[in-house]
Order: C-alpha cells, then sequence, then structure tokens
C-alpha cells in the first residue's frame, strides 16, 4: 500500500487488516521501490503522485527488473493519458479518487486470487 | 510630564512588554506543541476508528455527540469524505448523524454564535450531507457571512437536493467572484439539473449585465449538458457585449455541439480578432470534420493568435493533420511554427522520429523533422 | 553654539531610528489584524475545493535555471506532483554551462520541438525548444546567457497560460503554497494582477525527496539572523502594506502574475539588481496611471522555502546586490515618494523604503561617529541618551517578538528550544549583525564588486541542506 496520503494509507491499511490480508505501508517513491524489490508482496496498490518517485516511473523500474508484482494504480490524476499509460506500462488496473471501497475491496480480492 | 519622564515611562513601558511577550510565547508554544501532539493522536484515532467502520459496517461505532466539538474529528471526517465515495461512505454520514453530532452542529447554525464555531458546524453539514438538514442548509444559504452560504451549496449540492439550484442561480448576480465561482462548483457537482435554470439566467441577464451571466455560461460548459448547446447559440446571436460572446463561443466548443459549427465558421470572419480566435479555438473542441476548410485559412489570418489556434484546431480534428503538414513549407514562418506546434500535441513528432529510426520515414516526416532541426534564430 | 549643533543633531539620529521602529510597530499592529482575517479562514476547505474544481484558472511555472544541474531535476520533479488542477512547467536554461539541460531532456523525456515562439519581449537568443508530458507538460527554454530577468522574460513569452508563476530552481515550494496563491486571483479575478508569497530560509531544516519534513532553526548565527529578517518582513510588513493596497515587492521567489500585464510593462527589466522590486513598482505605476483598476496581494499562507546565505561572504553580496537594486529604484520611482496620488503606496511604504531603507545606512553610519562626539563634548544628557537608545532598541526587539508571535498560527518553531533560539537571536543582533549590514549598504553606496549577473550562491542542491546545521 503506497500513499503520501496518511488519510488513504490508513484507511485502507484498516479495512485490509480487517479482511485478513497482510499489509506493509510505504509513504514515499524511493521507500515504495526499495519494498517492491526486497519483499514478497502479492499486489501493490499503488498512488501515482507520490515524492521522490512517480508511480508509474516504479512500475516501469520494477517490470524492467523482472519484478511481475501485480500492480492497481490508485490515483487523482483523472486524464485519460495516464490511465492508458499505466495499464500500458503494466498495472492490472487503475482506480480514480475518491473510489468506492467494497469496489476496491472486491478488485483487490480478484487479482490476488485470479 | 516632562520629556524625560515621558521617556522613562515609555522605556518601561516597552520593556515590560518586551518581556510580557517573549515569556507568553515560550509559554505558548510549549502548551501549544502538546495541544498539536493531542490534535494529532485525536485524529489519527479517529481515522481509524471511521475507517474500521467504514470496513466493516457491522461494527459498532463508539462515538459520542461530543465529538461535534472537535475540530480533529471534523478534519478526519472531511479526509475520509474526499478519499472515498459511493455507498459506504454515505452510510458512514447517516451513522454519524444518528449519535446526534449532527443535531449540535444544525444548532450552531442557527444560532449567533462566533464565526468560527458556525462555519465548522456548516463545514460538517456540508461534509455529512444527510438530507434531513436541507432545510437548515437552505435557510444557510441566505446567511450574511459568504463562507457559510458556501458550505450550504455545497453541501445542498452534495446531498443533490435539487429544489436549491434555482434559490443558488438566483442569487449569482447578488455574490461576490469567490462565492459565485464555489457555487459554480456546486452547480457543476448538480450536473444536468442546473442546465436549464442556468440557461434562463443567462437568457434574462445577459443583456443586462457581464459578471453573473459569465459565470453562468461557463458552468454550463463545465455541466457538458447538449441540451444547452441550443440556448447558448441563441444567446451567441443576440449579445454584442465581447464579454458575453467569448465565454459562449468557449462553452460551445467546451459542449461539443455540432450545430454550434457554422455559427463559429462565420464568427471566423468577424472583425475583431478575439472572435476569430476563439472560434477557431472552439472549432478545434468540437471537432467536425466540416470546419477544416475554413480552418485552414485561419492559418493566413492576419493576426498571429488566429493562426495558431487554428493549427492547434486542425491537429485535433481528424483530417485535418493533412492540411498541418501543408503549412509546415509554407511561407509564413509563424503558420509553420504553429503548425510544427499542433503535429507534435497530436503525437506526429514522435511517431515521426520513430520512424524515422525504423527506416520508415514518409516525405511528411522528413519535413517536419527538417523543420524543427532548422538553426533559424528566432525571430524578435 | 556647536555643543547646540551637536546636541541637536545628536538626539535627532537617535530620535530616527525610535521613529523607524515605531513605523515598523504599527505596520506589525496592522499585519496583525490583517493575518487574523485571512488565517481562520484559509482552514476550512477551501483549498480542497479549489483543488478539485474544474473552474480554477490554469497556470504556468516559470523557473530560470543557471548551472542548476545538481538540483535541477529534483526540483521540477517535486514541483510537478504540487496540488493543482491545470498547469505547465517551462524552465529557461539560461545559457549554462553545466549540464542543466542534459539532465532535463534525459529525465523528462523532453523532445526538440519548434512552437510559434513569439518574443512578446525581447530577450536574448532563444536556441531551441524542447517539450514534455509526462506527470505535467514540461517546456525547456534553451537560450543563451542574459541573466535572471532575461531568462523570466523567455519562460513568459512561452508560456501558454494566463497567468504565470515567477519563481527559482532549487527552492521547496509548500504542497499547497500554489492553491493558495490562485485562490486569492480567484476570489477577485478581475482585479487582482499579482500575488506574493511567503518566503521562509530553508537552512537547518530536514529536506526528503524536494518537500520539507520539519522546520528548524537553522545552527548557524548567520542564517538564524534572517530568519528573524524573514520573519519581520513576511509576517508584520507586508500583510499590512497588503492590506493599505501598497504592497511594494512581489518575492521574486514567489510571484503570481496576470500575465498579460506583464507583457504590458514589458516584462522584467534585464540587467536590474532589483528585478522582482522593480517589476511590483512598474506594475503599480501602470495601472495608476492608465486609472486601470488593480491589486497586488500578498498570500501568507502560500509558503516557500528557500536556502539563504549562510556564510558572510555570499551574504554580503547578497545584501549589496539588494541595495544598489533598492537604488535603482528609489531614483526611478522618486516622483512616488511623499505623493499622495499614488495613496498609502506613495505615502506610507515608498516614503517608508525612502526614509527607512534608503536613508538609514548613511544616517546609521554618520550617526556611528556624531553620537560619541556629542557625548563626549558633553552637549547630551546621559540619562537622555541612553534612554532612547533604550527605547530603539526596545522598539526593534518589540518587532522581532511581535513577528515571532505573528508566525504563531502557523505552526513552525513549535518547540520551546527553537523560540528560545530566535529571541535570544533579537537580542544579540545589534551586538554586530545588524551593524555589518550597514556597512555592507554603505559599501553598496560606492560600488560593490562582483554582484552583477545572478549573484550565484554556491548550489549545493536542497537534498543536501540537510546535512547543514
Amino acid at each position: 500500500m503506497a500513499d503520501d496520503s496518511e488519510t488513504i494509507t490508513t484507511l485502507l491499511e484498516t479495512a485490509l487488516v480487517a479482511r485478513g490480508y497482510e499489509v506493509t505501508v510505504a509513504r514515499n517513491g524511493p521507500d515504495t521501490y526499495e519494498k517492491g524489490k526486497t519483499e514478497k508482496l502479492d499486489l501493490v496498490i499503488l498512488d501515482h503522485l507520490m515524492p521522490g518517485l512517480l508511480g508509474l516511473e516504479i512500475i516501469e523500474k520494477w517490470r524492467a527488473e523482472g519484478i511481475e508484482t501485480p500492480v492497481i494504480v490508485l490515483s487523482g490524476v483523472d486524464d485519460d493519458r495516464t490511465v492508458v499509460q499505466s495499464l500500458e506500462i503494466g498495472a492490472v488496473d487503475f482506480v480514480r479518487k475518491p473510489f468506492r471501497l467494497n469496489e476496491l475491496m472486491a478488485r483487490i480480492k480478484q487479482r490476488i486470487s485470479g | 510630564m516632562s520629556g524625560i519622564e515621558f521617556l522613562r515611562i515609555t522605556v518601561l513601558v516597552v520593556f515590560s512588554l518586551n518581556g510580557l511577550l517573549a515569556l507568553t510565547l515560550i509559554v505558548w508554544k510549549a502548551l501549544h506543541r502538546r495541544r498539536q501532539k493531542g490534535y494529532e493522536r485525536r485524529r489519527v484515532a479517529y481515522l481509524t476508528l471511521l475507517s474500521r467502520h467504514l470496513a466493516d459496517p457491522d461494527e459498532d461505532l463508539e462515538m459520542s455527540p461530543m465529538v461535534a466539538e472537535d475540530q480533529a474529528f471534523l478534519d478526519a471526517l472531511i479526509d475520509i469524505r474526499t478519499s472515498v465515495t459511493g455507498a459506504e461512505s454515505d452510510a458512514l454520514a447517516e451513522v454519524i448523524g444518528s449519535y446526534g453530532v449532527m443535531d449540535r452542529y444544525a444548532r450552531r447554525l442557527g444560532s449567533r454564535h462566533f464565526r468560527i464555531r458556525r462555519l465548522r458546524a456548516a463545514v460538517a453539514l456540508a461534509e455529512v450531507a444527510d438530507s434531513s438538514r436541507a432545510g437548515v442548509l437552505m435557510k444557510a444559504l441566505d446567511d450574511h457571512d459568504p463562507e457559510v452560504r458556501i458550505q450550504a451549496a455545497r453541501g445542498l449540492g452534495r446531498m443533490k437536493w435539487t429544489p436549491a439550484i434555482d434559490k443558488i442561480v438566483d442569487r449569482f448576480s447578488i455574490e461576490t467572484p469567490w462565492v459565485r465561482a464555489r457555487f459554480s462548483d456546486t452547480l457543476i457537482g448538480f450536473g444536468q439539473k442546473a442546465t436549464w435554470p442556468l440557461v434562463a439566467y443567462v437568457k434574462v441577464n445577459h443583456r443586462f449585465e457581464t459578471a453573473g451571466p459569465t459565470a453562468a455560461i461557463r458552468t454550463l460548459g463545465t455541466i457538458g449538458d447538449q441540451d444547452a448547446a441550443r440556448p447558448m447559440v441563441e444567446v451567441l446571436e443576440q449579445a454584442f457585449h465581447l464579454e458575453i460572446q467569448l465565454p459562449t463561443i468557449e462553452t460551445l466548443g467546451v459542449l461539443g455541439a455540432p450545430i454550434a459549427v457554422p455559427h463559429l465558421e462565420a464568427l471566423m470572419d468577424a472583425e475583431d480578432w478575439r472572435l476569430r480566435a476563439k472560434a477557431a479555438g472552439a472549432l478545434g473542441d468540437i471537432r467536425d470534420v466540416s470546419a477544416v476548410d475554413r480552418l485552414a485559412l485561419g492559418l493566413t489570418d492576419r493576426n498571429w493568435w488566429v493562426r495558431r489556434n487554428s493549427a492547434a484546431a486542425l491537429g485535433k480534428i481528424p483530417g485535418g493533420v493533412r492540411l498541418l503538414y501543408h503549412a509546415i513549407s509554407s511561407a509564413d514562418p509563424f503558420a509553420r511554427d504553429a503548425a510544427a506546434e499542433a503535429l507534435y500535441d497530436a503525437g506526429e513528432l514522435i511517431a515521426a522520429r520513430r520512424r524515422v529510426d525504423q527506416g520508415e520515414a514518409t516525405p511528411n516526416d522528413l519535413a517536419l523533422i527538417r523543420l524543427i532541426a532548422q538553426e533559424e534564430v528566432l525571430a524578435s | 553654539m556647536i555643543l547646540e549643533a551637536f546636541k541637536w543633531i545628536g538626539y535627532a539620529a537617535i530620535a530616527y531610528f525610535v521613529v523607524m521602529q515605531l513605523y515598523l510597530v504599527l505596520l506589525a499592529v496592522v499585519s496583525g489584524f490583517a493575518l487574523r482575517n485571512t488565517y481562520h479562514l484559509g482552514r476550512f476547505g477551501r483549498v480542497t475545493e479549489m483543488l478539485s474544481s474544474k473552474t480554477s484558472p490554469p497556470i504556468s511555472i516559470i523557473i530560470p535555471a543557471y548551472n542548476e544541474a545538481i538540483g535541477i531535476v529534483d526540483s521540477v520533479r517535486s514541483m510537478s506532483i504540487v496540488s493543482y488542477p491545470r498547469f505547465e512547467i517551462v524552465i529557461a536554461n539560461d545559457g549554462s554551462t553545466d549540464d542543466t539541460l542534459k539532465r532535463l531532456i534525459e529525465e523528462f523525456d523532453l523532445e526538440h520541438v519548434r512552437i510559434p515562439y513569439r518574443p512578446d519581449i525581447a530577450t536574448a537568443t532563444v536556441r531551441a525548444i524542447y517539450r514534455g508530458h509526462n506527470a505535467v507538460d514540461i517546456t525547456v527554454i534553451d537560450k543563451e546567457n542574459g541573466g535572471r530577468a532575461d531568462a523570466l522574460n523567455a519562460g513568459i513569452n512561452a508560456a501558454r497560460y494566463p497567468y504565470v508563476l515567477c519563481t527559482d530552481a532549487d527552492v521547496v515550494l509548500d504542497a499547497d503554497a500554489l492553491v493558495r496563491g490562485m485562490q486569492r486571483i480567484v476570489a477577485d479575478r478581475e482585479r487582482t494582477v499579482g500575488v506574493g508569497g511567503n518566503i521562509r530560509p530553508l537552512n537547518g531544516s530536514e529536506v526528503e525527496l524536494g518537500h520539507l519534513v520539519n522546520a528548524s532553526v537553522p545552527g548557524r548565527l548567520v542564517a538564524r539572523m534572517q530568519v528573524l529578517e524573514y520573519l519581520r518582513t513576511f509576517l508584520a510588513s507586508r500583510p499590512a502594506w497588503s492590506a493599505m493596497h501598497a504592497l511594494p515587492l512581489v518575492s521574486g521567489a514567489f510571484g503570481i502574475w496576470r500575465r498579460s500585464a506583464v507583457l504590458a510593462i514589458g516584462g522584467y527589466k534585464a540587467g536590474h539588481l532589483g528585478e522582482d522590486l522593480d517589476l511590483t513598482m512598474r506594475m503599480h505605476r501602470y495601472h495608476r496611471s492608465n486609472d486601470i483598476p488593480y491589486q497586488i496581494v500578498y498570500e501568507p499562507s502560500a509558503v516557500l522555502w528557500t536556502e539563504v546565505p549562510d556564510s558572510f561572504r555570499v551574504l554580503r553580496r547578497q545584501r549589496i546586490r539588494w541595495h544598489r537594486g533598492l537604488m535603482t529604484s528609489i531614483r526611478d520611482f522618486l516622483p512616488m515618494t511623499f505623493n499622495p496620488r499614488y495613496g498609502a503606496l506613495g505615502m506610507v511604504t515608498w516614503a517608508g523604503f525612502f526614509l527607512f531603507e534608503y536613508l538609514a545606512p548613511m544616517i546609521e553610519f554618520i550617526g556611528w561617529f556624531i553620537v560619541p562626539t556629542a557625548f563626549f563634548v558633553g552637549a547630551l544628557n546621559t540619562e537622555t541618551l541612553v534612554l532612547m537608545l533604550l527605547l530603539a532598541f526596545g522598539a526593534g526587539l518589540l518587532n522581532s517578538l511581535a513577528s515571532l508571535w505573528l508566525d504563531e498560527p502557523y505552526g513552525y518553531f513549535n518547540d520551546p528550544k527553537s523560540t528560545s533560539r530566535l529571541i535570544i537571536m533579537a537580542l544579540i543582533e545589534n551586538l554586530g549583525f545588524r551593524q555589518i549590514t550597514v556597512v555592507w549598504r554603505i559599501r553598496a553606496i560606492f560600488g560593490g564588486r562582483g554582484v552583477r549577473g545572478w549573484g550565484n550562491m554556491e548550489r549545493r542542491g536542497v537534498a543536501n541542506l540537510a546535512t547543514d546545521s
């Protein structure tokens, strides 16, 4: 779970833990990138606009190093270009902020089991 | 009192004041720091509490109405409501309401409390947007405090309380630009339901004033309801103020209304360059293929804004790109550059460079790349 | 008879300083009221509303860059994620001799393009233009060296939006600085042509990835003195001036301007040492002479952090440059001084600049000789002398403390230790720091060496600042 907004990380961490998932939180670009490299993750929920490294750049770097962890981009950036770019780069899904919690949870469940 | 006595007293006063300021500053900072930490702790606690309830609505929310007094609670609530939308979020609002928190806020809004508290109450009611409070907020639209009015409108918008639309639109003429801008946001939130009240307002008022109708016209564009296109065309025909015509043209572009195309093409022959330039821009936004020829003519307009907008417009319309490639070899350096810019924005430049790399360059690609590589001193 | 003369001159010299400090105290009081008004409103969701509004006006961020290879990428990256619905970044590479341009092109995937660049303001030759749109639209103007003002002008020429934010590379913008600045524009779009921001020294504070983590009081006294100075002007003077429609200076590090207005007055003056002061005053003059309703305001919550000189050597160069710029402006705008036609701007602010900024170093310097002499020849009453000196010192201290109080609601330096450090600094300021700046300014009057151009400080990059304490 990577986002520089404390509200989002608290919210999603709470919700995910309540549903039985194990959550690692990162609050900035480089930290997210590192955790993606070193930890065994089943899924990453990634904000695009983060200090240090942008979400999409992180995905690019991971894919270039053979890290194939599925990524759901969760972002307030609304324009089509970013959505298309993220899917092209290798994200499996794109959810806009503000988001519907149950919907996001359903997508997460599907990506992890699928 | 002699001069020197006066001097003595003044010095004494100044230094006592200094001592007082210094001391209280240090004490205040110490207290404030503690208060700040407490606020943060409580805010995170509320955040976690509300998150838990969102995640599992069956879990009981343990909260006292006293949280209404706490700015930390309000901030946590606002944070969550701006991040999460949908049914669960609304359910959250209801649950909070059931604890009587909202009653406190509603009462406070009706009274003559300190401004900050009233404002906080208005914000809270707007955030939670519980339609049972609509009456309170409707009344608050007439509040003497502009910020309260803004929050009232916002709240009514969030709860989609349509009777508020007329009242908000009615206030367009008398509000300040700031309030009007925020009212616009609310009306945009109402979506198509706001179209006809806004149209009616514009038709009645555009001959007598500009500020309110201009804001209304722009709002109609952002709402994006095609039904507004025909009335806007009528306004365009009737208006003779540039200040009304320009936003109307812009809005017709934003709406993407094909019925406007003939009128916009006609405007490209207008005397005033601003009308021509805006019309070119709008034609680009509408993306109607029939406008391509007129826009190609716009590339040779005597005003450079018109030429630039025409080029940009051609870049957006299917079939326009062809004409832009023609313009690259135009005698007019400005048109050439405008065409080059439009081609880049349309993604043609990057595609051309890629084709060159792969050895599949077309003559157009080479012409474009050659143009850009020219070491031409950009004219002064 | 000579004794009489000495007496009056001696007392007059000190009285001058008393009056100066009292003028500042008065400004502080007015600022207090002005700030109270704006502060509370800032807390109630205005920022979020503007951020999600589709009606917020778009803005071009203009960054002049000269030899900024160390920090330019980080700087642009952190600006590209600033919270604002629609904006672009225009960087004017002012003939850098390092690889500023190369780094920009590589990091942001820029393409060499051609745009109908119109030099509405004449600048040094533009060599090439690059564009890219990763997170945000970026345009780089590669031009020949012409100085900061010239670079800004080129950037403004190329800007696409109706508003421009003129700033610097290697600064740290507060996340909501741009929204808060633009909010003043939206509040009165017809009239507002300029918005000035609040500059705070970055030295000693923790910066991570281009964002401020924690504001601390700098360790070095040179920097600490400047913290006080900046607080005094940005919290105790500018709000008052802004409220009186008499803001003389929109700082070059954070100035939002209506683009058409900048073009109307011919942009920044190249080669001017105080180009931001000059631009602001010309804006005033242009609108007033042409009877155009306008306002230039100051927004205290639009905060920008920048590295201030932390050595006497660099500070000296900066202050000499500033004073020379001031001198030029005082000359250029002399007709405004004490001119009622210019309202509070002429009668209060510019008169204040003339009396208390321009004349001050000279009077103070002369005072250093006259007052002791007068005292030793017995022209001055000891008690009166002491009391007056105390009064001047006390009023100055009052200004500093008032500034610290005015800063309180913004939540920086939130512990007693930082506050005490600043209070102590206020006490010892007069034991040499102030006096040195006076000497430098006298030096400026007689021509300073090597103060043209950018007055570049050794750029250490924002990332390295945390190690300085």
